[in-house]
């Protein structure tokens, strides 16, 4: 009898696997995939990544879709799990038969995602993943169209610092490959710049800072470096202020739309207020005529102005892909690799263009410009860069 | 006559399993990978908790750390992993004979208790230890060939798979697989019989943590990424649906569950971690309602099948 139900078991698992295999494919619909948190402590930036796709697909579609068939995007959760992340990428290619993969917003997630679309020869267009030896391994089919670690520290983040003329500087990292990697980025930089700082890390998912945050007040900084991503920040920025570590200090939340969440002032009251920023966009500033069409457009669709810039880095990504396909003509991943590699776009957050000199993280990288802004009154003051600004730091 | 018919019976199916990953694609090929590193979790935890009747919750922590201990040897040491993978399950086995010596003398809930605090304190140190462990950011292990091969991993697991269960297959139908039996039926009467009940219970905590960190390893090194979520509670009550679902106590329940359930779980992947959920609460409903799972109910649709016969062939 055991070894009947074995047997019954065995068959019923092939059985199974052909109902999950499902029909052939057909012609129809050209498939990209899109890596996010759907779900997890960064949901809120899987939502603005869908916000973002179904906008950009009905831009592309309008004008005609790809290679003469439309453009499709199938949404893989994540999680901010770097192993849900790997097989979800790794599903999107063997089961959904994309062409191509796009998105991400945790590094550690992304770093597990390059060895997959390295292994299956995949191009894997990174939006909003940081740390920079996700392309510095220099990866033929990996490229990022947003901020790198070195790129957010050394052409933004030190120069506000150096340019506010802070005195003393406290980094806190969250225990991940985006923290860990742009706290060791700052501190040379902070190094360089002859400012004194200390530094501490914290786990990622921790809701309460108070003794990490009784350590900071004792040191005095002018400026707490942030590198906490998700809700996290949120209780970090609500009990500096219960123990009066803010307004005395300024935060700077170094990954900006943890600040831009629709929960923030729910979650962190008027201590909220003050707190600085990086952001790729702003409220009332567009840097391009499609920014501007971005703008339009998705106030027309969700009915409210956009916040989370997340919403229109995978905007620009969705365009860059489909660009790429048909100037590529094909669906080949070598083809689509020589024509990303060509990429010469505008796009919301300026012209998208990847670096194609090898050895270090530039290499298929675009770095799009970033801001530092500062909530005043809940009102988006930009501080930084000079030239864009539209106040002075308050304090 | 009837023995060898079974036989054939088991040896066709399983030839038409091994075969069966040529006619697939990677994406199914990584489906029947998964459901074998189950079948290996689930069977193991079968034999703790439905033969001897201890329920363990740190069967995933066991997993983790022989995941752990191969991939950090692999990744710190340079050691092969194939080693890495010996080495994995011997250090789980060591940790289950001692946690089985400390908390075994016990057995009913403290075991329960015990393994879930083991469990969550392996879990911290993993998370918090992340210049070793990389914590949540994973840790990036080689894989167990050169090439990568769908196919490779294919056959790996099913050898690992079927060794799991045969040391199964052979401890239940060995005398000590009656000493299990005695022990957890009536370990008072088993124990005035001359069943020595703490080394029976070691035994089977320590052979069943084992074959958990070997299937830990090889998972670890089949997706060249180990990250807390081996050795998480997540995993564990996947592990515990799996069993009871498929028939607690059953050899051939554990096999059905793991394959019923991964299956399931990449039609309703797109609730996200809500199909731990739904899998908690049918292996509630299956423990209250059909004790003996899918393999019971089988059962008991047979017994009745042959019922009916006999009473319709009786004069």
């Amino acid at each position: 009898m055991r070894s009947k139900a074995i047997a019954v078991g065995l068959v019923l698992a092939l059985f199974g696997l052909a109902a999950v295999a499902g029909p052939a494919l057909a012609a129809g619909p050209v498939k990209i995939g899109v890596v996010g948190p759907r779900t997890g402590d960064a949901a809120a930036t899987g939502k603005a990544f869908e916000e973002g796709i179904q906008l950009a697909t009905a831009w592309v579609n309008a004008k005609g879709g790809v290679l003469g068939q439309p453009l499709e995007v199938v949404f893989e959760d994540t999680a901010g799990a770097p192993d849900k992340a790997a097989s979800g990428f790794e599903r999107l290619v063997t089961r959904d038969k994309v062409a191509m993969v796009l998105g991400e917003s945790h590094s550690s997630s992304a770093l597990a995602e390059i060895e997959v679309a390295n292994r299956l020869k995949v191009p894997f267009v990174v939006v909003e993943a940081w740390a920079d030896p996700i392309t510095a391994k220099n990866y033929r089919y990996v490229f990022r169209a947003g901020p790198s670690n070195s790129g957010v520290v050394n052409e933004t983040i030190a120069q506000w610092v150096v340019a506010e003329g802070f005195k003393k500087a406290y980094i806190v990292a969250e225990n991940t490959d985006w923290g860990l990697g742009i706290a060791q980025l700052t501190e040379a930089a902070l190094k360089q710049a002859g400012i004194p700082f200390e530094q501490l890390v914290t786990e990622r998912k921790s809701q309460d800072h108070y003794t990490e945050l009784t350590k900071i007040k004792q040191y005095d900084p002018d400026v707490v470096l942030a590198y906490v991503y998700g809700t996290g920040l949120h209780y970090f920025v609500a009990q500096a202020g219960e123990v009066g570590l803010t307004p005395k200090a300024v935060i700077l939340d170094g990954a900006g739309p943890p600040s831009l969440w629709p929960d923030y002032w729910t979650n962190v009251g008027d201590y909220g207020d003050l707190e600085c920023f990086v952001s790729s966009m702003h409220e009332k500033v567009e840097l391009t005529p499609l920014a501007a069409e971005f703008r339009e457009n998705y106030v027309k669709a969700f009915g409210k102005a956009p916040t989370d810039y997340k919403s229109r880095s995978i905007y620009d990504a969705v365009l860059i892909a489909a660009d790429a396909i048909n100037r590529a003509g094909t669906l080949d991943a070598e083809k689509l690799v020589d024509a990303l590699e060509t990429t010469d776009l505008l796009t919301t957050r300026g012209r998208a263009k990847f670096g194609t000199e090898k050895g270090g993280p530039e290499y298929h990288q675009w770095m799009p410009p970033m801001l530092v802004i500062q909530w005043q009154d809940k009102v988006q003051t930009v501080l930084y860069p000079p030239e864009g600004a539209t106040g002075k730091l308050k304090r | 006559m009837k023995a060898i018919a079974k036989r054939w019976w088991l040896g066709a199916a399983v030839a038409a399993f091994a075969a069966l990953p040529w006619t697939l694609g990677v994406y199914h090929q990584h489906i029947l990978i998964v459901s074998l590193f189950y079948v290996m979790m689930a069977a193991s935890w079968n034999l703790l908790a439905g033969y001897t009747g201890q329920v363990s919750f740190g069967h995933a922590a066991f997993a983790g750390i022989g995941a752990y201990a191969s991939g950090i040897l692999a990744v710190k040491a340079g050691v092969n992993p194939w080693i890495g993978v010996a080495a994995g399950t011997l250090l789980a086995a060591v940790f289950g004979f001692l946690l089985g010596i400390l908390c075994l003398k016990l057995g009913g809930i403290y075991l329960s208790l015990t393994t879930l605090g083991f469990s969550e304190i392996l879990h911290i140190v993993i998370n918090n230890e992340y210049e070793i462990t990389r914590g949540t950011m994973g840790l990036q292990v080689p894989g167990l060939i050169a090439e990568y091969s769908k196919l490779a991993y294919f056959y790996i697991f099913l050898a690992a798979a079927l060794v799991t269960l045969a040391v199964v297959h052979r401890l239940i139908h060995a005398n000590i697989g009656l000493n299990f039996r005695a022990v957890q039926n009536d370990e008072r009467a088993a124990a005035a019989l001359g069943v020595d009940v703490v080394r029976v219970r070691v035994l089977a905590f320590t052979v069943s943590s084992a074959l958990a960190g070997m299937a830990g390893a090889l998972y670890g090194h089949y997706l060249l990424l180990i990250t807390p979520q081996i050795p998480s509670l997540d995993q564990q009550f996947l592990v515990l649906s799996m069993t009871v679902i498929g028939g607690l106590g059953s050899f051939a329940g554990p096999i059905i569950g793991a394959f019923g359930l991964e299956i399931l779980s990449e039609y309703i992947r797109a609730y996200g971690e809500y199909h731990v959920l739904a899998f908690g609460l049918v292996a509630l409903i299956v423990a209250r309602f059909a004790p003996r799972g899918v393999v019971g109910i089988w059962n008991g649709w047979r017994a009745r099948r042959d019922l009916a016969r006999a009473a319709g062939a009786a004069p």
